[in-house]
């Protein structure tokens, strides 16, 4: 056990942990923050992915190590921050094209996404089926999700949501 | 950092116990939210029924029977109550009933979400309380003004005098209402005055879902809650003979260590502690009787039994010739056999529940599908009585039958009880997958005694499968019938004069229950394979084949509908082939055309089309991502997930084993709805995969003449591409 501090959502955190515990269960755990999913365990089915220095990341198998000073994005601070058009456009697609059913794996979905968008702007349905591939949706709803993504690159491209 | 924001949620939780319901953030203003959560006990609420409440500063507050799993019944279930009752759905708050009579679905009198049956079972009652409601609002504005009811009505949560055009809020009038007799037989708005059902609404679950703030069961909070991480005996039905407890007790944030059924709970201040100390736990199995299961013993079960006596006839119409007196009599006769798998339920979000127990009471909040049984199985576990058992519910992280069971509420109340403290227990996506209860795979055989044309005049069927219904509805298992195993097959939309069906209920060493599509899946895989069988023998057109056959309106207007949308009787392009099958299954009548090609055993899916008739989709973009979603499921159970047995553990573990479909496998899907009318209410939450399965082995066979009975097809080294 020892201090760790890290970004959180734009804020400084500090948490007294094992430098081994993976990010996921520090940010459920110690944060409050349940945003982010336990799912599988062994970083497959994408349900826990969180933003760690602008990179997805599976934060089951993220150990706190790997995360001290550095910058976490959950979909609690999402689309909180103007600065990321690309991040207000996944809401509002997502809401758009109603694309959740149960909900369980869409923040992952959604922080997915955001990084295929940060990188290719105007992506393909292959674009979108290559970096989309390691998000598992029981529920099926991967063809909204494949809708939501083109939905949102139009929305960036017109400057985003207006509030 | 997150303090004001876990504080708040906390405070939530706290309020949602004392009401007995739980509060849920719909999308509307924030500002009402906070409203409420800094002073919920500010404006007393008044009950009309036990339906609906308002408040005299005209907050309207939906219950909500039905659990949420994603099939958007949180939002379309209230909106029948919002219609009648003329609420401003803007405004409306949402929470689940807590276990009491009121909520029992009305067909067998028993709270529970699924069968598909939510809108169909709810639909009159719901309309029934909102419109009674409405009458009781309208009376006492009318008496207060001292006009005629007649010339009264309510929109937009207000009560309306057309003559005057005078106006009072609901809340203005919710006291004198309550006092007055609710109307027996009250009237129904007409269908074509609805605002808000066949209308596509915003989901009311769906802000949160994309925020954070959706408190699945995983996500559940209780102040001073510690966590159990579980490991079951990996042959099923065994037991932890021994474990030593001194081997994790040192370890950090290990409080105690506690047999459950079947296996052994650590429990610790997190779960992450709980499940480190569990890898370290010594823990000595015995494996009871289910040592041996194996997938080839199975097998061999099944095969044995198909070939075997002692038949159950459940089914007979004209002269219901069996299967070898077909063949005695008809010159041309046509038999196949057909399998279906085991398939695990794999919801996203794994086995979880929290319990509270105390030495006189017990509380849980869990994601239940199955909250009556639950409240049961807890009240004569713990031995208290019924009143002292209350059952929360979370929102359901995919359900598709398995939160059906009272296995993960019964093992948090023992855990709690055992530490004396609230507990939440997590399993593992390893034990989710080992320890389910699982779609059982059936074995069957269709024979047919054909007419000159190719048609069929007899057709025996029979089926082997396990028990359905037996952890879920045991009150309608007998000793050789299970008739869930047998949906589908009772009664057909094909005119064939002779027709027989036989049952042979297994008894097998793996958990088998309820998983979506339960018995229709597996034998409307067999009735459409071998109707297109028959088709292509009597050189008949598949679509052709089945329009002669069909006998039901219904059924008739779907088929056309499919064959119009997907471009059927045009040619498909070079190496491209298309697929078709149909059915009715839980009220709904469904069709599915597929379009597919195939290159080195690589089947590349070009486009689905998919037709409904549910009599009317009370909310069409609710109705058509659930049946998108099913489609999709369709795609694993046909061509990847499959659970296999060996020395009696459950061999898939985790995803990499145990293959649900991906984007990438993911082909355009067209969803169409056939509205025929309210009368024919039907579901839409499982019939999405009952009939992709087998339009897609269908195209498989039109187009490579190579049919597959079998399943899933990744036998055949098939695969998606």
């Amino acid at each position: 056990m020892r201090k760790i501090n890290f970004t959180v959502n734009d804020e400084t955190v500090s948490i007294e942990a094992d430098e081994r515990k993976p990010l996921l269960w520090a940010l459920r755990e110690d944060l409050g923050l349940t945003g982010a999913k336990y799912g599988c365990g062994m970083s497959i089915c994408g349900c826990c992915t969180v933003h760690l220095g602008g990179d997805a990341v599976r934060s089951c198998v993220t150990p706190l190590s790997r995360v001290e000073g550095k910058t976490v994005t959950t979909i609690e601070g999402f689309s909180k921050d103007r600065r990321r058009p690309i991040h207000q456009a996944i809401e509002q697609a997502w809401i758009e094209i109603q694309v959740p059913q149960c909900g369980y794996c869409q923040p992952g979905q959604m922080m997915s996404a955001a990084c295929l968008l940060a990188e290719k702007a105007v992506p393909t349905d292959a674009d979108i089926d290559d970096a989309m591939s390691g998000n598992l949706c029981r529920c099926g709803t991967y063809q909204r999700i494949r809708r939501a993504i083109h939905r949102a690159s139009e929305l960036v491209a017109k400057g985003g949501r207006r509030k | 950092m997150s303090e004001a924001k876990i504080s708040r949620r906390f405070f939530l939780f706290a309020a949602a116990g004392a009401s007995g319901g739980f509060v849920i953030g719909p999308w509307f203003a924030p500002e009402f939210f906070d409203d409420r959560d800094s002073s919920p006990t500010q404006s007393k609420e008044i009950s009309l029924n036990a339906w609906l409440r308002i408040s005299p500063d005209d907050v309207v507050t939906l219950i909500s029977s039905q659990s949420e799993m994603g099939q958007g019944v949180m939002t379309t279930l209230p909106a029948i109550l919002a219609e009648e009752l003329g609420a401003d759905w803007s405004r409306v708050k949402i929470e689940f009933s807590p276990v009491a009579p009121a909520y029992a679905n009305p067909r067998i009198n028993w709270q529970f979400t699924g069968n598909s049956e939510s809108t169909t079972g709810f639909f009159e009652l719901l309309r029934t309380m909102g419109a009674s409601a409405r009458g009781m609002l309208i009376t006492a504005a009318a008496n207060r003004w001292g006009v005629s009811a007649e010339d009264c009505s309510t929109e937009n949560g207000k009560i309306i005098h057309q003559p005057s055009n005078r106006r009072l809020k609901f809340g203005d009038v919710v006291e004198d209402a309550a006092k007055i007799a609710p109307a027996a037989n009250p009237k129904f708005k007409a269908e074509r005055r609805w605002k808000l059902l066949g209308k596509s609404l915003s989901r009311v679950d769906l802000p949160s879902k994309l925020n954070g703030t959706a408190v699945f069961g995983m996500d559940f909070n209780l102040p001073g809650m510690v966590f159990a991480a579980v490991r079951h005996s990996p042959v099923h039905g065994g037991v932890a003979a021994t474990y030593d407890k001194s081997s994790v007790m040192g370890m950090p944030g290990v409080i105690d260590v506690t047999p459950i059924p079947n296996g052994v709970a650590v429990v610790a201040q997190s779960f992450w502690q709980a499940s480190e100390a569990l890898k370290s736990l010594k823990i000595v199995f015995d494996d009871g009787a289910n040592a041996e299961l194996n997938t080839d013993g199975l097998n061999g079960q099944y095969k044995t039994a198909l070939a075997g006596d002692a038949w159950k006839t459940v089914r007979t119409e004209g002269d219901a010739l069996s299967g070898e007196a077909i063949t005695g009599k008809y010159s041309d006769v046509f038999s196949q056999e057909y399998e279906s798998q085991f398939l695990a339920h794999a919801t996203m979000e794994p086995m979880n529940c929290t319990a509270a127990v105390t030495d006189d009471s017990c509380t849980i909040w869990g994601p239940l599908q199955g909250n009556q049984l639950a409240q049961l199985t807890l009240a004569s576990a713990l031995k208290l009585p019924l009143d002292k058992i209350r059952v929360n519910r979370t929102l359901l992280g995919g359900a598709f039958g398995r939160r059906l069971l009272a296995d993960l509420p019964l093992e948090a109340a023992l855990i709690s009880r055992a530490v004396g403290k609230p507990v939440k227990v997590i399993w593992s996506r390893e034990e989710d997958l080992q320890h389910d209860v699982y779609r059982p795979a059936t074995l069957q055989r269709i024979t047919a005694g054909l007419n000159q044309a190719g048609l069929p005049e007899a057709l025996a069927h029979k089926v082997v499968s396990p028990s359905i219904l037996q952890f879920v509805y045991g009150l309608a298992v007998t000793e050789d019938n299970d008739p869930s195993c047998l949906e589908g097959l009772m009664e057909t939309h094909y005119a064939i004069p002779h027709q027989r069906v036989d049952f042979k209920l297994l008894k097998i060493g793996a958990p088998t229950s309820v998983l979506r599509t339960t018995g229709f899946g597996p034998n409307i895989f067999a009735v459409e394979s071998f109707i297109d069988e028959l088709a292509f023998r009597a050189k008949t057109d598949p679509y052709h084949f089945r329009r002669r056959l069909l006998n039901d309106h219904r059924a008739i207007k779907v088929l056309d509908a499919v064959i119009e949308k997907s471009g059927w009787r045009k040619r498909a392009p070079q190496g491209v082939a298309r697929g078709l099958a149909i059915t009715e299954a839980f009220r709904t009548h469904i069709a599915h055309v597929v379009e597919l090609s195939v290159k080195d055993k690589a089947v590349k899916i070009h486009r689905i089309v998919c037709v409904i008739d549910c009599g009317v989709a009370l909310d069409p973009e609710i109705c058509k991502n659930s049946i998108e979603g099913g489609t999709v499921w369709g795609l694993g159970a046909a061509f990847k997930s499959n659970i296999s047995f060996k020395n009696g553990r459950t061999v898939e573990s985790n995803f990499h084993a145990y293959q649900i479909p991906l984007m990438p496998d993911t082909p355009p899907i067209e969803v169409h709805i056939v509205n025929s009318g309210v009368q024919g209410l039907g579901g839409a939450g499982e019939v999405g995969p009952v009939t992709i399965v087998p339009a897609i082995t269908n195209a498989l066979f039109a187009l490579t003449g190579v049919r597959y009975r079998s399943l899933p097809l990744s036998r055949y080294g098939l695969k998606l591409s």
